[in-house]
């Protein structure tokens, strides 16, 4: 582009339009000249710098009014060159910035000259350019006290313009500006940085501007949050660079008592300052005013790159003027700390990274005057954080907890100061456990049944990656606001990741114990502060901070532990007992089920409450969720010791499955949940891993609990999961618990008979499927000696022993229940006939009497065992089923069946009929497995034949046609004959006349009642 | 409304299974206390030591050394972590325990197939002194181990007819005066002798059937000794090293397998044929508790430093109970 190299070339080209302007001044001359200047090289326009400058500086000093296009047009075109030069001489750079300055000065009044805004901009950009032009020192020496006045004179201009002028344009032009004029500015153009004594004199020369900076800039802050971010954002920079550079705590330490006094006309010495003390503590004050209102208005500033800025702000005077501005401090780290969880992350992670900073360089920690402070601020905090928690909206408790965790982070270990005084650890503890407390009022929780105990199958889930921070969904009374739930964790968390744990433990545990009203707050508090002890949520700000170690965090868990377990903090009311068991229950031990009715502040029913002594829906549900809190703490716990929990298995584990298996839905999925997390935590890879591992600690609380049943009712639940959750190794354990289970039964019969029933019946069918008999070494056996049977072939006969008492219990359920039983011992112990025969041989009066006189129901249950006793030992049965239960089941059939051929539709809901139809139904599969004889077959069928009539009610042709069938198989010959004895579809001719013609009795063509059936029947048979 | 309710009888604090097979022999290590926590040794009658954790409550081990035959007395030595294990197999192994090795390195050859539990005397020293049911039916054989040299054996006077012993007890007041073993015999008497002399000093009548078992408080100079009857004997011994029986203590049950007093010496437990745990005051003989948890006799009890006690049975488990624990 550059035309003109030399200085001579350029020269001969520019000398006619200088001359030019310096005769006639117009903005065509100037735009002329500018022009020209475009042609002219760097190099060769430095050479003629002054002679270039001078007619655009005489155009400026020219008396007279002038145009403002002509000026504006001036000052570009010297912009233009200052902005391709340096200017080398400090006399050139003063006049300069005096007559730029000039330029917007109206005399007429203080305020600057109501000009075109296209002038005010070409102004501040000419006096950037200028700053920026100055060549390397010559800056420097610009900042002497003689400038103070013109350089006043410049800042206060340029403050007005940024406060007063419309347009956002030169707001930011006139803000830039300033920055440049104090040095601040951020661009590559500047030198070297400031050596001390440098800094020192600039910082005096600025003292001087210092209260107009700080209080014009702060009516900027503090102005119309519709002004535009970018504004408030410069000047938030602008003010704390200032500040912090003139109230460095550095170059403060430095100024000297004594005032010498500076070689400078009596006017400018006027304005100069002197930075002591006295100095020091009046601006100090000033400035802490108006930073409490910065802090105040910018902290809630919508836009995050303020309050971004606002973060800058509190480091940079926090860590340079900690001293001067002492009385900030305060105001300032609650900024800070308000900000932590600001809702942009940019801010979050800022005010993260400064408080790591400030961690790091121990600025809070190592300052014993900024603890004190922060330690104040809790103190007062604490202080008024009940009140808060009681009046504030979501909002405000929001920003008052995330205050209040900013506190902690940032005190970190010193919080044990604040915690040792016990009257602020239970103002904290009282506002926590304010607002945790629980809506309790949901009515579907106790309402909620789990019904089907299906297995526990599930596997850990592996996806979460803090799987301890799952937990069920709750309501608190006081908020709604999830992220309120989050804070007030984080909040416990880091009081157990810094504080003193024994303490804070102690007193929640004692709060938990105090009253029911305090206690699943105070849980969940607990909860929290181990997972903070052990570090799993918090970012540690202080390095040097030492976690819980593992031994005294495993102490401090066994004690919760034992105190959530306890009989009265863990069996607690959570429905109306009408279950065989309850009332028994509370008759026994009316003081063991801590019943909350009365104590419990639930308004709907508190009425009810208390005039009634029944646990209220409010005080079952407040039950549920104290031992779901319960739950999930142990699931936390879990996490927080890792392996280290498998230790305490041994008192966890069962009270937990105990849970798994509860009828309220919420406290088994939260129980089953809580079973995961162990697992995750103590590296099994499924629950049936778990419960199979640690069936011996399963066993131990079993057999303990069994030998006091009535207090622990759910034990066989337990025995009952584990035992469909074990495989053939825990055979042994499994038999020994077992006797332990018999010897239970044998004392409480009456009582208990249907739970362990059902525990019988899941033990035999857990031994039925590992059926596969332990392998008996063959050396080992002697021929004389018998070698001892098979375990299970023990706990078989023993529980068949059981079975034969119960097979006549008085009620149904149980029966039946014992029916299957028997039904699954006799095939574990149809190997070892030696040992099922005699048992057999006893249960056969029971059995019979099932078969004959038992409900419809027991008669088919009955009917089935027979029918796997035959399959095992036919011979033994055939002859006394024939004699004992055949003869009578054979003639009810037969006195019964016209009484059901004359019966109306009502008759298939008596009795009579069920029994009729249950022994039809089990009749045939029996009578095919027993292999009877000819007679005894014929008895069966003759007893069934009346109910092929078309008479007798549908279901029991069914069941009678069913028998047959299975006669069939066992002689389809005889049966053949019998069906055409009653009703032969076609006539038989002999194949040869010399034999006899055939001659059934069926066979007179003649429909009849049986035709339809006997039909049916002999297409059965081709 | 009702009368406040008894409280339940007391369980045990848990109970360890997984012998598969009775329990003869109990004994707790505090030694091992460097690599966690204390250990108990439990002896079967198929033969094996199991170790148990007492932390995990798991058997950590087995030891298996005596060919299949009921394991009858375990103890360890004071210095070195060494078990001894006496067997049926007429058999008495030195185990090395130390840094989880569990190797015999020695044993020593019993005589005498009897139910005779052995007895040691050990201090610091690297020599301790071990007494064995002898070759004769009623000799006590003294040994001085390790190098298992035979001292002497105790023979009573051919026409004292005390029968076999039953149970040894060495002892001595100090470390200075001579040992002394208490030994219980078939016939119902206890007979203290002077090792050095190979005399009795002392012999008394206090059961009418076998001795089962004695424990001894040198402290106090008393002792107590059960029997397959169903008194327990209470006995001192006075200046002149003569027992004197100092009181009897009905059982309603006969049969007691081993009786044990506290480190502490403030209460006694005995192991009864009748399932039953008894536990009583050592200085009162006032009966304290009825421990039923066992379902069948129980053969062995044992105390911990602690206070724990352990008690095993031929129902094939162990019960531990924490009573009145020590302030």
């Amino acid at each position: 582009m550059a035309v003109f190299d030399t200085p001579e070339e350029a020269f001969g080209v520019l000398r006619p339009v200088c001359v030019q302007l310096t005769k006639t001044q117009t903005v065509e001359n100037v735009e002329h000249l500018q022009t020209r200047l475009q042609a002219v090289s760097d190099s060769a326009l430095q050479e003629l710098q002054q002679y270039i400058l001078f007619p655009l500086r005489f155009t400026l000093k020219t008396p007279g009014p002038k145009r403002e296009r002509l000026i504006q047009s001036v000052v570009e075109c010297l912009t233009f060159v200052l902005s391709s030069t340096c200017v080398k001489e400090q006399e050139l750079l003063q006049e300069l910035f005096s007559e730029l300055s000039a330029c917007l000065y109206s005399p007429s009044s203080q305020k600057p000259a109501a000009v075109s805004e296209e002038l005010k901009l070409a102004v501040i950009q000419g006096l950037s350019t200028l700053m920026h032009s100055a060549y390397g020192d010559i800056i420097l020496t610009f900042y002497e006290p003689s400038i103070l006045p013109r350089l006043g004179f410049a800042i206060s201009l340029l403050l007005g313009l940024a406060e007063q002028e419309k347009s956002k344009q030169i707001k930011i032009a006139a803000l830039k500006c300033l920055q440049v004029l104090l040095l601040q500015c951020d661009c590559q153009d500047h030198p070297r940085s400031l050596d001390e004594l440098e800094q020192k004199q600039l910082g005096d020369l600025f003292a001087s501007f210092l209260p107009g900076i700080s209080t014009a800039l702060t009516r900027v802050i503090t102005g119309d949050f519709k002004q535009g971010h970018s504004i408030v954002v410069s000047s938030l920079k602008i003010f704390y660079k200032t500040v912090s550079f003139i109230m460095a705590d550095e170059q403060l330490k430095r100024i000297s008592k004594v005032h010498a006094k500076p070689a400078v006309e009596h006017r400018v010495a006027e304005l100069m300052v002197h930075r002591e003390a006295d100095w020091v503590k009046n601006t100090g004050d000033k400035l802490t005013i108006l930073i409490k209102k910065i802090i105040e208005c910018v902290s809630v500033h919508p836009h995050w790159k303020v309050r971004l800025e606002l973060v800058e702000l509190v480091e940079d005077l926090l860590l340079k003027c900690s001293q001067s501005l002492v009385e900030c401090a305060g105001p300032l780290l609650k900024a800070l700390v308000g900000l932590v969880n600001d809702e942009s992350s940019e801010v979050q992670a800022q005010c993260n990274k400064v408080l790591r900073h400030f961690a790091d360089q121990r600025v809070v920690v190592g300052s014993k005057a900024l603890a004190d402070i922060l330690s104040e601020s809790l103190h007062s905090l604490a202080t008024s954080l009940p009140r808060l928690m009681n009046s504030q909206d979501d909002q405000g408790k929001f920003s008052t907890l995330s205050l209040l965790l900013g506190y902690l982070k940032l005190l970190g270990p010193k919080i044990n100061f604040v915690l040792n005084s016990l009257a602020h650890l239970q103002r904290l503890s009282k506002a926590l456990i304010q607002v945790l407390e629980l809506d309790v009022a949901d009515i579907k929780i106790v309402e909620e049944r789990r019904w089907n105990s299906d297995d526990l199958n599930a596997s850990p889930k592996t996806s979460a990656t803090q799987p301890w921070n799952h937990i069920q969904r709750r309501y608190f009374h006081f908020f709604t606001d999830e992220r309120i739930f989050m804070l007030l964790r984080q909040v416990c968390q880091l009081l157990g990741y810094y504080g003193n744990l024994y303490l804070l433990v102690d007193h929640f545990m004692e709060l938990y114990r105090q009253s029911v009203v305090y206690r699943k707050q105070a849980a969940m508090i607990l909860n929290e502060l181990v997972t903070g002890a052990a570090g799993l949520e918090v970012e540690n700000l202080h390095e040097k901070h030492i976690k819980t170690n593992p031994e005294e965090l495993r102490e401090i868990v066994t004690s919760i532990l034992e105190e959530y377990t306890s009989q009265e903090n863990w069996y607690l009311v959570t429905y109306l007992e009408t279950e065989e068991m309850g009332e028994e229950l509370m008759m026994e031990h009316p003081g063991l089920q801590a019943i909350t009715s009365g104590e419990h502040t639930c308004q709907v029913t508190s009425f009810l409450a208390f005039s009634k002594p029944s646990p209220t829906i409010c005080s079952m549900n407040s039950n549920i969720w104290q031992i779901c809190i319960q739950l999930e703490g142990i699931g936390q716990f879990a996490y927080a010791l890792g392996k280290d929990f498998c230790l305490l298995l041994m008192s966890v584990l069962y009270p937990v499955m105990e849970k798994a298996g509860d009828q309220t839905l919420l406290i088994s999925q939260v129980a089953t949940s809580t079973m995961m997390n162990i697992c995750h935590a103590c590296g099994y890879n499924s629950l049936q891993h778990l419960i199979n591992q640690n069936s011996d600690y399963l066993v131990n609380g079993i057999s303990l609990n069994l030998r006091h049943l009535s207090l622990h009712p759910h034990t066989p639940k337990v025995l009952e999961v584990m035992l469909r959750n074990s495989d053939a190794n825990l055979l042994p354990l499994v038999a020994d618990v077992v006797q332990d289970v018999l010897a239970t039964l044998d004392q409480f019969y009456d009582k208990r008979a249907a739970s362990f029933v059902s525990v019988l019946h899941a033990l035999m069918a857990a031994l039925g499927e590992q059926s596969v008999s332990p392998k008996v070494d063959e050396n080992d056996t002697h021929p004389d000696v018998e070698p001892p049977l098979p375990l299970q072939i023990q706990i078989a006969m023993d529980v068949m022993e059981r079975c034969i008492h119960l097979l006549s219990d008085k009620n149904l359920q149980i029966r039946l229940k014992v029916l299957d039983v028997l039904d699954l011992c006799v095939v574990v112990l149809q190997s070892h006939k030696n040992q099922l025969l005699p048992l057999a041989h006893r249960a056969w009066p029971s059995l019979v009497h099932r078969l004959t006189r038992d409900a419809p129901l027991a008669v088919l249950r009955a009917f089935k065992v027979l029918r796997t006793l035959g399959s095992k030992c036919g011979d033994f049965l055939r002859s006394r089923f024939c004699k004992d239960v055949l003869p009578k089941l054979a003639g009810s059939l037969v006195t019964q069946a016209p009484i059901s051929a004359r019966a109306g539709p009502v008759y298939s809901h008596t009795l009579a009929f069920k029994l009729q139809l249950a022994v039809l139904q089990g009749l045939g599969p029996l009578c095919e497995r027993l292999d009877l004889g000819e007679g005894d077959l014929n008895k069966v069928a003759d007893a069934c034949l009346i109910y092929l009539s078309a008479k007798q009610p549908v279901k029991l042709q069914e069941a009678a046609r069913s028998v047959f069938l299975h006669l069939m198989k066992v002689d389809p010959d005889s049966t053949w004959f019998l069906l055409n004895e009653l009703y032969c579809p076609m006539q038989f001719t002999p194949p040869h006349p010399s034999l006899h013609p055939v001659q059934l009795r069926g066979a007179s063509g003649q429909q009849n009642l049986y035709t339809a059936n006997v039909l049916h029947l002999l297409t059965e048979l081709q | 409304m009702a009368a406040p309710c008894p409280p339940p009888p007391p369980d045990p604090q848990f109970v360890l299974r997984g012998t598969q097979s009775p329990v003869h022999a109990l004994h707790f290590w505090e030694g091992a206390q460097a690599q966690g926590h204390p250990v108990l040794f439990s002896g079967s009658q198929s033969g094996l030591v199991h170790v148990w954790s007492l932390q995990t409550r798991r058997a950590v081990t087995t030891l298996d050394g005596h060919g299949g035959q009921c394991v009858t007395w375990l103890q360890m030595l004071p210095q070195g972590h060494q078990l001894l294990s006496q067997g049926r197999d007429l058999k008495l192994c030195l185990w090395d325990l130390a840094e989880g090795r569990n190797a015999v390195v020695d044993s020593v050859r019993l005589e005498s197939v009897g139910f005779c539990r052995s007895s040691i005397l050990a201090g610091g020293q690297p020599r301790w002194m071990l007494a064995v049911p002898g070759k004769g039916s009623d000799e006590v054989q003294i040994l001085e181990m390790p190098s298992k040299t035979s001292v002497c054996a105790l023979k009573p006077k051919a026409d004292a007819k005390l029968g076999m012993p039953m149970c040894l007890r060495l002892w001595q007041a100090d470390c200075n005066s001579r040992p002394l073993l208490l030994a219980g015999y078939e016939d119902g008497s206890v007979a203290l002798w002077d090792v050095s002399e190979q005399k009795v000093c002392s012999h008394i009548a206090c059961h009418k059937e076998p001795v089962m078992d004695l424990d001894f408080d040198s402290q106090k100079a008393r002792g107590i000794s059960g029997s397959a009857g169903k008194a327990l004997a209470v006995w001192s011994l006075d200046g002149q090293q003569a027992l004197q029986v100092r009181g009897t203590h009905e059982l309603t049950n006969p049969g007691i397998a081993e009786i044990t007093i506290r480190p502490d010496r403030k209460i006694l437990a005995t192991a009864g044929w009748d399932h039953r745990i008894r536990v009583f005051h050592w200085r009162t003989m006032q009966p304290l508790a009825v421990l039923a948890f066992h379902s069948a006799a129980v053969q062995c009890v044992a105390f911990a430093a602690d206070g724990l006690l352990a008690a095993g049975s031929k129902d094939q488990r162990i019960s531990l109970w924490s009573l009145y624990p020590r302030a």
